[in-house]
Protein backbone atom coordinates (compact mmCIF):
# COMPACT_ATOMS: atom_id res chain seq x y z
CA UNK A 1 0.00 0.00 0.00
CA UNK A 2 2.91 2.69 1.31
CA UNK A 3 4.29 2.09 -1.96
CA UNK A 4 1.27 2.66 -4.45
CA UNK A 5 1.03 5.85 -1.98
CA UNK A 6 4.63 6.94 -2.55
CA UNK A 7 4.22 6.65 -6.24
CA UNK A 8 1.41 9.66 -5.79
CA UNK A 9 3.55 11.19 -3.59
CA UNK A 10 6.43 11.38 -6.36
CA UNK A 11 4.47 12.16 -9.11
CA UNK A 12 2.73 15.02 -7.28
CA UNK A 13 5.56 15.92 -6.55
CA UNK A 14 7.47 16.05 -9.94
CA UNK A 15 3.98 17.95 -10.96
CA UNK A 16 4.39 20.64 -8.96
CA UNK A 17 8.20 20.88 -9.79
CA UNK A 18 7.49 20.81 -13.49
CA UNK A 19 4.79 24.06 -12.60
CA UNK A 20 7.24 25.69 -10.86
CA UNK A 21 9.90 25.52 -13.84
CA UNK A 22 7.30 26.60 -16.44
CA UNK A 23 6.31 29.38 -14.00
CA UNK A 24 9.56 30.44 -13.86
CA UNK A 25 10.20 30.46 -17.46
CA UNK A 26 7.17 32.29 -18.00
CA UNK A 27 7.86 35.00 -15.11
CA UNK A 28 11.48 35.57 -16.64
CA UNK A 29 10.26 36.18 -20.26
CA UNK A 30 7.21 38.14 -18.94
CA UNK A 31 9.88 40.56 -17.32
CA UNK A 32 12.49 40.42 -19.90
CA UNK A 33 10.42 40.87 -22.85
CA UNK A 34 7.39 43.49 -22.02
CA UNK A 35 8.52 46.81 -23.57
CA UNK A 36 9.72 48.80 -20.69
CA UNK A 37 9.06 52.07 -22.84
CA UNK A 38 6.26 52.62 -25.34
CA UNK A 39 7.09 53.17 -28.95
CA UNK A 40 8.12 56.30 -30.66
CA UNK A 41 5.05 57.61 -32.54
CA UNK A 42 5.08 57.41 -36.25
CA UNK A 43 4.28 61.18 -36.44
CA UNK A 44 7.86 61.80 -34.56
CA UNK A 45 9.98 59.22 -36.54
CA UNK A 46 8.91 60.45 -39.77
CA UNK A 47 9.47 57.26 -41.51
CA UNK A 48 13.40 57.00 -40.91
CA UNK A 49 15.01 54.37 -40.29
CA UNK A 50 16.85 55.60 -36.97
CA UNK A 51 15.44 58.53 -35.19
CA UNK A 52 17.38 60.63 -32.02
CA UNK A 53 14.72 62.13 -29.73
CA UNK A 54 16.41 64.76 -27.45
CA UNK A 55 14.23 66.25 -24.68
CA UNK A 56 15.21 69.44 -23.56
CA UNK A 57 14.25 72.25 -21.45
CA UNK A 58 13.95 76.18 -22.07
CA UNK A 59 17.02 76.29 -19.88
CA UNK A 60 19.21 73.28 -20.89
CA UNK A 61 22.54 74.64 -21.80
CA UNK A 62 23.91 71.12 -23.16
CA UNK A 63 20.85 70.03 -25.24
CA UNK A 64 21.39 72.22 -28.51
CA UNK A 65 25.40 71.65 -28.79
CA UNK A 66 24.15 67.65 -28.64
CA UNK A 67 21.45 68.02 -31.18
CA UNK A 68 24.42 69.35 -33.44
CA UNK A 69 26.42 67.02 -33.11
CA UNK A 70 23.65 64.37 -33.60
CA UNK A 71 23.24 65.93 -37.28
CA UNK A 72 26.63 66.09 -38.10
CA UNK A 73 27.52 63.00 -36.37
CA UNK A 74 24.90 61.08 -37.89
CA UNK A 75 23.16 62.94 -41.35
CA UNK A 76 21.18 60.07 -42.40
CA UNK A 77 19.08 59.49 -38.88
CA UNK A 78 16.29 61.66 -37.75
CA UNK A 79 16.92 64.24 -35.33
CA UNK A 80 13.79 65.68 -33.20
CA UNK A 81 14.17 67.52 -30.49
CA UNK A 82 11.17 68.19 -28.14
CA UNK A 83 10.34 70.71 -24.90
CA UNK A 84 9.68 68.59 -21.91
CA UNK A 85 7.93 71.49 -20.26
CA UNK A 86 5.67 71.74 -23.65
CA UNK A 87 4.74 68.21 -24.26
CA UNK A 88 5.01 67.10 -20.54
CA UNK A 89 2.10 63.88 -21.31
CA UNK A 90 5.02 62.73 -24.12
CA UNK A 91 7.44 63.26 -21.58
CA UNK A 92 5.91 61.22 -18.79
CA UNK A 93 5.55 58.30 -21.04
CA UNK A 94 8.88 58.19 -21.48
CA UNK A 95 9.73 58.74 -18.06
CA UNK A 96 11.78 61.73 -18.91
CA UNK A 97 12.69 63.40 -15.67
CA UNK A 98 15.94 65.40 -16.73
CA UNK A 99 17.00 67.31 -19.70
CA UNK A 100 18.23 66.10 -21.62
CA UNK A 101 17.49 62.79 -22.30
CA UNK A 102 18.28 61.37 -25.36
CA UNK A 103 16.53 58.66 -26.86
CA UNK A 104 17.43 56.36 -30.19
CA UNK A 105 14.49 54.78 -31.63
CA UNK A 106 14.92 52.16 -34.69
CA UNK A 107 12.46 52.49 -37.69
CA UNK A 108 9.73 50.55 -35.70
CA UNK A 109 9.96 53.24 -32.88
CA UNK A 110 11.43 51.01 -30.27
CA UNK A 111 14.03 52.43 -28.23
CA UNK A 112 17.57 51.19 -28.70
CA UNK A 113 18.90 53.39 -26.41
CA UNK A 114 18.18 56.11 -23.37
CA UNK A 115 20.81 58.61 -22.15
CA UNK A 116 20.32 60.88 -19.79
CA UNK A 117 22.79 63.48 -19.46
CA UNK A 118 25.26 65.38 -21.57
CA UNK A 119 28.42 62.79 -19.84
CA UNK A 120 25.97 59.70 -20.84
CA UNK A 121 25.79 61.39 -24.19
CA UNK A 122 29.49 61.64 -24.61
CA UNK A 123 30.35 58.13 -23.39
CA UNK A 124 28.10 56.65 -26.04
CA UNK A 125 29.38 59.13 -28.68
CA UNK A 126 32.68 57.71 -27.64
CA UNK A 127 31.81 54.26 -27.12
CA UNK A 128 28.44 53.00 -29.21
CA UNK A 129 28.57 49.56 -27.99
CA UNK B 1 -12.07 56.00 3.45
CA UNK B 2 -11.16 52.37 2.99
CA UNK B 3 -8.90 51.07 5.25
CA UNK B 4 -6.21 48.28 4.30
CA UNK B 5 -4.61 45.74 6.89
CA UNK B 6 -1.09 46.19 7.88
CA UNK B 7 1.47 44.23 5.59
CA UNK B 8 2.55 40.77 6.42
CA UNK B 9 5.98 39.18 6.24
CA UNK B 10 5.28 36.74 3.26
CA UNK B 11 7.18 34.04 4.65
CA UNK B 12 5.01 33.52 7.24
CA UNK B 13 2.00 31.84 5.34
CA UNK B 14 4.88 30.27 3.17
CA UNK B 15 6.23 28.34 6.61
CA UNK B 16 2.74 27.37 7.45
CA UNK B 17 2.19 26.14 3.73
CA UNK B 18 5.23 24.25 3.67
CA UNK B 19 4.14 22.63 7.13
CA UNK B 20 0.98 21.60 5.94
CA UNK B 21 2.82 19.82 3.05
CA UNK B 22 4.59 17.81 4.80
CA UNK B 23 2.17 17.13 7.41
CA UNK B 24 -0.54 15.88 4.89
CA UNK B 25 2.01 13.71 2.70
CA UNK B 26 2.90 12.13 5.38
CA UNK B 27 -0.48 11.11 6.34
CA UNK B 28 -1.65 10.09 3.39
CA UNK B 29 1.89 8.07 3.31
CA UNK B 30 0.97 6.24 6.74
CA UNK B 31 -2.76 6.36 5.70
CA UNK B 32 -3.18 8.34 9.18
CA UNK B 33 -6.14 10.03 8.82
CA UNK B 34 -6.71 12.44 11.94
CA UNK B 35 -4.02 14.61 10.31
CA UNK B 36 -6.52 15.81 7.96
CA UNK B 37 -9.25 17.53 10.40
CA UNK B 38 -6.02 18.49 12.71
CA UNK B 39 -4.61 20.60 10.09
CA UNK B 40 -8.05 21.75 8.99
CA UNK B 41 -8.54 23.17 12.87
CA UNK B 42 -4.70 24.58 12.09
CA UNK B 43 -5.90 26.63 9.41
CA UNK B 44 -9.28 27.59 10.16
CA UNK B 45 -7.28 29.09 13.70
CA UNK B 46 -5.33 31.27 11.16
CA UNK B 47 -7.82 32.14 8.90
CA UNK B 48 -10.52 33.27 11.34
CA UNK B 49 -8.69 35.32 13.87
CA UNK B 50 -4.90 36.00 12.17
CA UNK B 51 -1.56 35.06 12.55
CA UNK B 52 -1.31 35.25 15.83
CA UNK B 53 -3.36 32.07 16.38
CA UNK B 54 -2.18 29.96 13.78
CA UNK B 55 -0.15 27.82 15.40
CA UNK B 56 2.53 27.48 12.68
CA UNK B 57 2.34 31.09 11.53
CA UNK B 58 2.81 31.90 15.49
CA UNK B 59 5.73 29.51 15.50
CA UNK B 60 7.36 31.14 12.08
CA UNK B 61 6.45 34.65 14.18
CA UNK B 62 8.48 33.65 17.31
CA UNK B 63 10.80 31.33 16.30
CA UNK B 64 12.15 31.18 13.10
CA UNK B 65 11.44 34.92 11.80
CA UNK B 66 14.15 36.50 14.38
CA UNK B 67 16.40 34.35 12.96
CA UNK B 68 16.29 35.56 9.86
CA UNK B 69 17.33 39.08 7.87
CA UNK B 70 14.10 41.34 7.75
CA UNK B 71 11.85 40.36 4.51
CA UNK B 72 12.77 42.02 0.93
CA UNK B 73 9.10 42.79 0.81
CA UNK B 74 5.78 42.55 2.76
CA UNK B 75 2.33 41.80 1.11
CA UNK B 76 -1.48 42.04 1.57
CA UNK B 77 -2.67 39.48 4.51
CA UNK B 78 -6.14 39.37 3.37
CA UNK B 79 -4.87 36.89 0.52
CA UNK B 80 -3.10 33.94 2.63
CA UNK B 81 -6.30 34.33 4.76
CA UNK B 82 -8.71 33.74 2.05
CA UNK B 83 -6.27 30.67 0.96
CA UNK B 84 -6.35 29.34 4.35
CA UNK B 85 -10.34 29.85 4.25
CA UNK B 86 -10.56 27.75 0.90
CA UNK B 87 -7.78 24.77 2.79
CA UNK B 88 -10.31 24.52 5.36
CA UNK B 89 -13.62 23.85 3.28
CA UNK B 90 -11.72 21.28 1.13
CA UNK B 91 -9.99 19.48 4.36
CA UNK B 92 -13.25 20.03 6.01
CA UNK B 93 -14.96 18.21 3.05
CA UNK B 94 -11.85 15.63 3.59
CA UNK B 95 -12.92 15.20 6.89
CA UNK B 96 -16.57 14.38 5.99
CA UNK B 97 -15.80 12.23 3.45
CA UNK B 98 -13.35 9.81 6.01
CA UNK B 99 -16.50 10.21 8.15
CA UNK B 100 -18.54 8.16 5.55
CA UNK B 101 -16.03 5.85 4.93
CA UNK B 102 -14.86 7.72 1.54
CA UNK B 103 -11.54 7.11 2.29
CA UNK B 104 -10.46 7.73 -1.40
CA UNK B 105 -12.34 10.85 -1.82
CA UNK B 106 -11.15 11.86 1.44
CA UNK B 107 -7.34 11.38 0.56
CA UNK B 108 -7.84 12.93 -2.95
CA UNK B 109 -9.36 16.63 -1.64
CA UNK B 110 -6.38 16.42 1.24
CA UNK B 111 -3.90 15.89 -1.23
CA UNK B 112 -5.28 18.82 -3.73
CA UNK B 113 -4.47 21.19 -0.58
CA UNK B 114 -1.28 19.29 0.25
CA UNK B 115 -0.71 20.11 -3.67
CA UNK B 116 -1.38 23.73 -3.97
CA UNK B 117 0.07 24.55 -0.68
CA UNK B 118 3.43 22.87 -2.24
CA UNK B 119 3.36 24.80 -4.66
CA UNK B 120 2.86 28.08 -2.75
CA UNK B 121 5.41 27.04 -0.55
CA UNK B 122 7.88 26.08 -2.70
CA UNK B 123 7.33 28.94 -5.91
CA UNK B 124 5.30 31.69 -4.29
CA UNK B 125 2.12 30.79 -6.81
CA UNK B 126 -0.71 30.90 -4.60
CA UNK B 127 -3.69 29.55 -6.42
CA UNK B 128 -5.80 30.89 -3.44
CA UNK B 129 -4.31 34.16 -2.97
CA UNK B 130 -4.59 34.32 -6.94
CA UNK B 131 -8.73 34.15 -6.63
CA UNK B 132 -8.92 36.77 -3.78
CA UNK B 133 -6.59 39.03 -6.10
CA UNK B 134 -8.76 38.39 -9.24
CA UNK B 135 -12.02 39.71 -7.02
CA UNK B 136 -10.55 42.17 -5.42
CA UNK B 137 -9.15 44.06 -8.47
CA UNK B 138 -12.88 43.34 -9.83
CA UNK B 139 -13.96 44.94 -7.00
CA UNK B 140 -12.06 47.52 -6.61
CA UNK B 141 -10.33 47.01 -3.44
CA UNK B 142 -7.28 48.65 -2.56
CA UNK B 143 -4.62 46.54 -1.46
CA UNK B 144 -1.76 46.49 1.49
CA UNK B 145 1.89 45.98 1.08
Amino acid sequence: MIPLRLLVVVVLAFGVLLVARLFRQWRHTVRTEAPATPLIPLSIRAGAERTWVIFTTPLCASCGPIEARLRARDPGANVVRIDATEQPQLSHAFKVRSAPTVLLADGDGRVQARLVGAEAFDRYVRNPA
Amino acid sequence: MVVTPKPIDPRGPRFNQAVLTVGLVGGFLFDWKPVVPVFAVVLLLGAAFGPRYGPFLRLYAEVVKPRLAPPKELEDPRPPRFAAAVGVAFLGAATIAFAAGASTLGWALALVVAVLAGLSAVTGICVGCEMWLFAARRRGIPLAG
